[in-house]
């Protein structure tokens, strides 16, 4: 890889020698990314900072800059329930797909190395449920956790003799359901990355590790997963950044409530500016989020550089 | 083996199918449980029951879904949508990646960063500012005018992933085709690109399916319900039946979901590769 690149690098460098400066040769190429990525990324993005500094709104045309709408936002005393509540619900939803993710790639792995039946068939649906629109899985949790008669969870517990639960009523139970359907959801990205990187695993550490008598949790602990933690850290940072920008399944399962118990930070930048017509303070928080998302590239880049090292 | 190592092994892999069914049951029962509500009356809906199997089957949701004057529209704008977006995408995300992968040009590393830096930006940032934009212009509730969006926003992930492709196919195949006398452009269309054709199909279904389930960019530039994309349509139809009649719902969901998942059936194995390739690469 390094001598391939290296060598690209010296033809090249031979190649533009002495010439007159042209234009380089990759522009053409790039020319049609490079005006998409400045009319829809870097001018929405300058102007989401510019708006947050301003009193604009949907219902009116004209504003005025101002640093109240920043002020509005951080005094805001719900701003901290939204805050703790995205913390809760990013740290939970990662956790779990990471756990669940880890323990399917396993196993799934341990199944086609033993030629077991129904591998594929288990990772299959898995994948399913990745692949469906948020606001689908919003509807389908919205009806397997109802309280009314079709709610499913509710159903098994009638059936084995116990009360219903309000899984999207109690403010509590709210959280754990949206967190359990977002795990359902993205555990089947964590599976992918994990069950690749397991692939790469050198076979001969678990030979030696298991002649020294190491029990299976072991193994998996000191010879499996330092073996793929680049790929756990990148893994863990690209979930956060997903969970943390997660909203449209919170909108149709429980709509941030009940009493805003699942208003998750980009669900309060959705509803400040389509419920409230508030572009300022959208802005203001599209910022908070993009602070965080900009935070976590760099950590990523630095994870993957680090390892490349 | 042993004979105590090779009963220890059926005891794991015993274990190993207790593991498999419990992930299978997890992940698939509210699917099922979906479908079998999508099958049932409005007066078996009703009656509290664990049985899947619906008492009196019936397709009389689907065909009220179906006959229903948005639904139809609904799931022809979300392909439109996708069709667009997937296939803009190939044609921004081809050339740039290939650059990538085989140009040397100043700040070459710097730019692929920034290509992976715009995949972190959630289009719910960039949304804000386009609808005020696209307001003032007179494009909002365009399907091209938000299609071209839908290419923006699948680019970056595009071009990541086939840049990792291309660096895996051999630069002797362009050199050769150019000591022929070759341009690059030709190079890359007739040489490059053919070889490609498995990463390109696995990219492009990958975007159809991410433009599938976009939801904040069409629920914000699109607004007359004959424009809308199922993803976004769902929810005026949760708002309508959720309360009366979960069938039709449920049938909804069954017709909303069955595309992305018949298209990523069929081409799994695609998938699965080139993901992991893009992703463990990125």
């Amino acid at each position: 890889m390094t001598t391939a690149s290296a060598t690209r690098v010296g033809r090249a460098a031979r190649a533009q020698g002495g010439g007159r400066w042209s234009p380089p040769e990759a522009l053409p190429w790039l020319a049609p990314l490079l005006a998409l990525a400045t009319v829809f990324f870097l001018w929405p993005v300058l102007n989401v900072l510019r708006l947050a500094f301003t009193d604009s709104t949907l219902l009116r045309d004209d504003y005025a800059y101002t640093l109240q709408t920043f002020e509005q936002v951080l005094s805001d005393p719900s701003l901290g329930k939204v805050l703790g509540v995205t913390g809760i619900f990013v740290a939970a939803s990662v956790v779990g797909q990471l756990l669940l993710g880890l323990f399917i790639a396993l196993i799934v792995q341990r199944a086609v190395a033993r030629k077991l039946h129904g591998a594929v068939l288990v990772r299959s649906v898995v994948l399913c449920a990745w692949v469906m629109p948020g606001v689908l899985i919003g509807v389908v949790w919205q009806i397997v956790l109802n309280e009314g008669p079709f709610g499913l969870v509710n159903s098994v517990l009638a059936e084995t003799g116990l009360a219903p639960v309000s899984w999207l009523s109690d403010t509590k139970l709210a959280v754990v359901s949206v967190v359990t359907a977002n795990i359902w959801r993205g555990t089947a990205f964590t599976m992918l990355l994990l069950y690749a990187a397991l692939h790469t695993v050198n076979r001969e550490l678990y030979d030696a590790a298991r002649v020294d008598g190491a029990g299976r949790l072991r193994l998996l602990w000191h010879v499996t997963l330092p073996q793929i933690r680049p790929v756990l850290l990148v893994n863990v940072i690209l979930i956060t950044i997903a969970t943390l920008n997660t909203f449209d399944m919170i909108l149709s399962l429980t709509g941030g409530g009940p009493a805003q118990a699942t208003e998750v930070l980009a669900l309060r930048t959705f509803n400040s500016v389509f419920v409230s017509f508030n572009l300022a303070a959208g802005c203001v928080f599209a910022v908070f989020l993009l602070l965080a998302s900009l935070l976590l590239t760099v950590v990523y880049r630095r994870v993957l550089g680090q390892e490349e090292r | 083996m042993t004979a105590g190592s090779a009963r220890r092994a059926r005891i794991d892999d015993g274990l190993n199918y207790l593991g498999l069914l419990a992930v299978l049951l997890f992940f698939g029962i509210p699917l099922l449980w979906i479908l079998s509500l999508s099958l049932r009356t409005q007066e078996d809906i009703l009656v509290t029951t664990v049985n899947p199997v619906p008492a009196s089957p019936t397709l009389s949701n689907y065909g009220e879904v179906l006959s229903s004057a948005q639904f139809p529209r609904f799931l022809v704008n979300s392909a439109l949508l996708s069709a667009m977006g997937s296939l803009g995408a190939m044609i921004v995300a081809a050339p740039a990646a290939y650059a990538f992968s085989r140009m040397v040009f100043r700040g070459r590393k710097g730019l692929l960063i920034a290509v992976l830096a715009l995949q972190m930006i959630s289009p719910l940032v960039l949304a804000f500012p386009l609808y005020r934009y696209f307001a003032s212009l007179g494009l909002l509730d365009s399907i091209p005018v938000t299609g071209l969006v839908y290419v923006a926003i699948l680019m970056p992930l595009a071009t990541w992933m086939l840049k990792g492709f291309f660096d895996g196919i051999p630069t002797e195949l362009d050199d050769a085709a150019m000591i022929d006398g070759a341009t690059r452009w030709s190079a890359f269309r007739r040489v490059v690109l053919p070889v490609a054709l498995p990463s390109l199909t696995a990219v492009f279904v990958i975007a159809a399916l991410l433009a599938w389930a976009e939801f904040v960019v069409p629920f914000i530039l699109l607004s007359d319900p004959s424009n809308l994309p199922i993803s976004v349509g769902i929810l005026n139809f949760q708002g309508n039946y959720a309360t009366n009649s979960t069938g039709i719902l449920a049938a909804g969901s069954v017709l909303a979901i069955a595309p992305a998942i018949l298209l990523f059936v069929v081409l799994q194995r695609y998938i699965v590769g080139a993901f992991v390739a893009g992703a463990l690469k990125g």
